[in-house]
């Protein structure tokens, strides 16, 4: 028999003894009477507080069968507190096992039951810590144990512990056949998330996959990101191998023989003269903050480097995080700058880390909105754009969540986020645009029309929130600005970014941003719907003129939508019939005899550039400018060409929005005006 | 022994009551702590209990419940059973947007006894919302006051166009489905 000293547990040492062996195989299973029991019973505490015991009587073995047989009949949950009888057994089971370990026999028993379910956690791993052979394990009970594993009763840490175990006592498994069969079951449950990522085996596996595939049959997680970066014409593969830089050296007449840290680089002159012998770190965190390694990186199309910063990063974000392990809360500082740097790495490289991506994905749902909060929600940014389907539970869905059960400045960095969400996808499709090949780019297989369904998804998506986070907030001015900022970029989609893709302000959004108290909020309207004019018209014209290469068009419904709109805002601003004639089906249209119960005075005039609430500070002022001595403010003096002096004074007072607006859209001929409509093409 | 029910009593004036259910009294203690210590514009009372049904000697002094909220650490399966069990002593219409559940003890991944699958599917089971929360961090400890407090603004009517089934169902989930 072997002993030996166990570093995986460190708890026990190994001792087994022939004898106690010849014991358990021949010792009678008797059973005496009461009282002879209850003597063995303080002699069995009498040789648990002697350290290292080698008696091996008959009345342990008595004691060591009573807690087996108990441990092989549970079938029902039993908690271990308040349960004598449950942990005189694990005691004892715990004692004979330290002394002399446990025969097969009793190995399987245990196994089986710590690995059930039937009892509590800390029980189970009190089980499974004390499973030390006193010959040998049989495979049967190992086999029996890995099918308990797939029935899947068992908690996450109970499992791993096993394994642990598994590894440790691998020796003194009899048979193993059977257990080489299962192999692909373990390394399956490496990718489990409930055993802990382990990622340094999985990044270690993956490695030797590169080096040697035909030992490593498996298929392990490739979720790599093709860089599309630019390739260095005829560079020599000695910068890629610094050992094989160093042989070079050897016989390089001329150079040092060491090889120079990239750490020292300076200046342009010490790389151009060192560029053949070039040490790069070992540590594969540090490219994060060197520059000149990060374009190393984009050059050189080296898997394993891309393997490397995968595994490493999303093992260093998952293990700093500060909201999934408490302990970390005193480093939260080292973490978002940890955090930081990934963001400005992000930046400089202009695309997302996939490992980041991963982590994101899997702790957002976890996240208290709180810890870190600018930089998480500065990462998101930088998600890589896929279908909104794949986005949507794991990214969205959290966020609004979120998002709505927060205080108001979390809702405005919210919006803002996705400001920047949807301006890089757009910019990164306006770079897909100009590559022929758009698998490249994007590490789904998608085509531009779907990248493209999947902006507009997400802006309905953010117009969804907006209008709900409008109605929690009671349409906060601060965050109207906010969400009027976003639509002021989205009109723009098709003449900044060349893209075809319209798509307009739900009504949630756009109703009270048009009857809104403040002029900040109509005036950012009323821009915005000056963009969004421009952009369907130039879109028509180019559809004429058969300009775009896409030969994509607007639908109908956007011009339709975008008609109703124009209808209510004119309606609103000039014509005062807006609550009459508005057709937009979840718009403001009020039937006449609702009407007439709001006893406005002279209704079909009271609402327009001089009553609108917003507008009406304006109209007093000038009032009081124009007619200084007259104290009634009479607005119905505002007409005629004290109208145009109006608007002028409006113009003045900052409102450009309102003045595009109604230079475009209004076509003041002669007194009736009449709205430029735009028909779809 | 009385069912716990959202409409049986009249709402008083500017003020809404949340009861937080959970086995650990000093977690409680720490968030209600907290959740007074904010600014609020309405009158609060918090109730706390280890588990539902609620004596029924002390029903007619209890104001109306606004929002329940279930307290669940990661930890202990015994808190997950406990709230397990409480759930059915509550009247049915509790569950359209007035119950949440808070799991705490997420920030000790390597030690939790329960499954996020149990807790998520709690959630989707009983179509509230699951929030996670480390109620040991001061700062988060705040965090999530302010989150409850939004909710109970809701909950108790307070914010007028938004009832708490329309919250509820904004926070829905798809993971699960």
């Amino acid at each position: 028999m072997q002993q030996r000293e166990n570093a995986k547990n460190p708890k026990q040492a190994l001792q087994v003894r022939q004898s106690s062996l010849s014991a358990w195989q021949i010792g009678a299973r008797t059973a005496g009477p009461k009282t002879v029991h209850l003597k063995s019973a303080q002699k069995h505490e009498k040789e648990k507080q002697q350290s290292a015991s080698e008696q091996a009587g008959s009345s342990t073995q008595n004691h060591l069968e009573q807690a087996l047989t108990y441990f092989e009949r549970v079938k029902d949950y039993i908690p271990l507190r308040k349960n004598e009888v449950l942990q005189k057994h694990l005691a004892t089971v715990e004692s004979i096992a330290l002394q002399r370990g446990l025969s097969p026999e009793g190995l399987n028993v245990l196994l089986n039951v710590a690995l059930s379910g039937h009892l509590a956690d800390t029980v189970n791993s009190r089980i499974l810590k004390c499973l030390i052979p006193a010959s040998v394990i049989a495979e049967s009970s190992v086999v029996s144990a890995v099918s308990w594993l797939c029935v899947g009763k068992c908690s996450g840490s109970t499992q791993l512990l096993f394994l642990r175990w598994l590894i440790a006592m691998f020796d003194f498994i009899d048979h193993k056949e059977k257990l080489h069969a299962l192999y692909g079951f373990f390394f399956c449950s490496l990718q489990d998330e409930k055993l802990g990522m382990q990622p340094h085996l999985q990044a270690l596996l993956s490695l030797y996959k590169l080096f040697c595939p035909e030992l490593v049959s498996i298929t392990l997680p490739a979720k790599m990101k093709v860089r599309n970066g630019l390739i260095l014409p005829a560079c020599s593969t000695d910068t890629n191998n610094p050992a094989r830089s160093k042989e070079i050296n050897h016989v390089d007449i001329l150079s040092h023989s060491e090889s120079f840290p990239v750490e020292q680089l300076h200046t342009f002159s010490q790389l151009l003269q060192n560029i053949h012998r070039l040490e790069f770190p070992s540590q594969m965190g540090s490219v994060l903050r060197n520059s000149l390694l990060l374009h190393y990186i984009n050059c050189v199309k080296d898997e394993s480097i891309y393997l490397r910063l995968y595994y490493w990063m999303g093992q260093t974000l998952q293990e700093e995080c500060t909201w999934y392990k408490l302990d970390n809360q005193q480093y939260e500082e080292e973490f978002k700058d940890f955090l930081d740097i990934v963001y400005k790495t992000e930046c400089f490289l202009q695309e997302g880390f996939s490992s980041c991506e991963e982590f994101l994905y899997k702790s957002l749902p976890l996240w208290d909105g709180f810890c870190c909060r600018s930089q998480i929600l500065r990462l998101v940014s930088w998600i890589p754009l896929s279908s909104f389907s794949e986005m949507k539970p794991h990214l969205c869905e959290p966020l609004a969540q979120l998002f709505f059960t927060s205080s108001l400045y979390f809702k405005v960095i919210q919006v803002l986020l996705s400001f920047c969400l949807t301006l890089l996808c757009i910019l990164k499709l306006m770079s897909c645009v100009n590559v022929v090949c758009f698998s490249d780019c994007c590490s789904r297989n998608t085509t531009l029309s779907g990248l493209l369904n999947s902006v507009a998804e997400l802006i309905h998506f953010v117009g969804w929130i907006s209008t709900v986070a409008l109605r929690l907030e009671n349409n906060a001015t601060f965050l109207m600005y906010f969400i009027l900022d976003f639509y002021e970029t989205v009109c723009d989609v098709y003449l900044k970014y060349n893209l075809p893709l319209l798509v307009m302000p739900p009504p949630g959004v756009f109703y009270p941003a048009l009857l809104s108290m403040d002029s900040v909020s109509l005036n950012q309207l009323c821009y915005i719907m000056y963009r969004y004019r421009t952009n369907l018209v130039a879109a028509k014209e180019n559809e004429l003129i058969k300009k775009t290469i896409l030969q994509f068009k607007f639908s109908s419904q956007t011009y339709q939508e975008y008609n109703q709109y124009i209808m209510a805002m004119v309606g609103c601003l000039w014509t005062s019939s807006a609550f009459q004639k508005d057709i937009h089906p979840q718009g403001i249209r009020l039937d006449p005899e609702v009407l007439k119960k709001t006893r406005v005075q002279e209704v079909r005039s009271s609402f327009n550039i001089v009553h609108h609430p917003a507008l009406m500070g304006y109209a007093i002022l000038f009032l009081q400018q124009a007619w200084p001595e007259d104290k009634t403010l009479n607005f119905n003096l505002i007409k005629g060409r004290r109208w145009n002096w109006y608007l002028e004074y409006l113009y003045m007072q900052g409102l450009q929005g309102l003045k595009l607006f109604i230079e475009s859209s209004i076509n003041r001929v002669s007194q009736p005006c009449y709205i430029l409509i735009l028909t779809s093409p | 022994m009385s069912l716990v029910k959202p409409f049986d009593k009249l709402p008083t004036l500017n003020s809404a009551a949340i009861l937080l259910v959970g086995t650990d009294e000093s977690q409680q203690q720490q968030l209600a702590e907290a959740i007074l210590k904010e600014k609020k514009i309405f009158k609060i009372n918090i109730h706390v209990a280890t588990s539902l049904p609620l004596p029924a000697e002390r029903d007619h002094i209890r104001p109306r419940i606004d929002l329940i909220v279930f307290m669940i650490n990661m930890q202990s399966k015994h808190s997950l059973r406990n709230v397990e069990a409480s759930l059915s002593h509550m009247d049915a219409n509790f569950f359209l947007g007035k119950v949440c559940f808070l799991i705490t003890g997420v920030g000790r991944m390597n030690h939790c006894s329960v499954e996020m699958n149990a807790v998520r599917k709690l959630g989707n089971l009983y179509c509230s919302p699951v929030l996670f929360c480390e109620l040991e961090s001061e700062g988060i400890r705040v965090a999530t006051a302010q989150r409850l407090l939004r909710m109970l603004q809701i909950c108790a009517g307070h914010v007028p166009g938004v009832s708490a089934l329309f919250f509820s169902s904004l926070m829905k989930s798809s993971i699960d489905e």
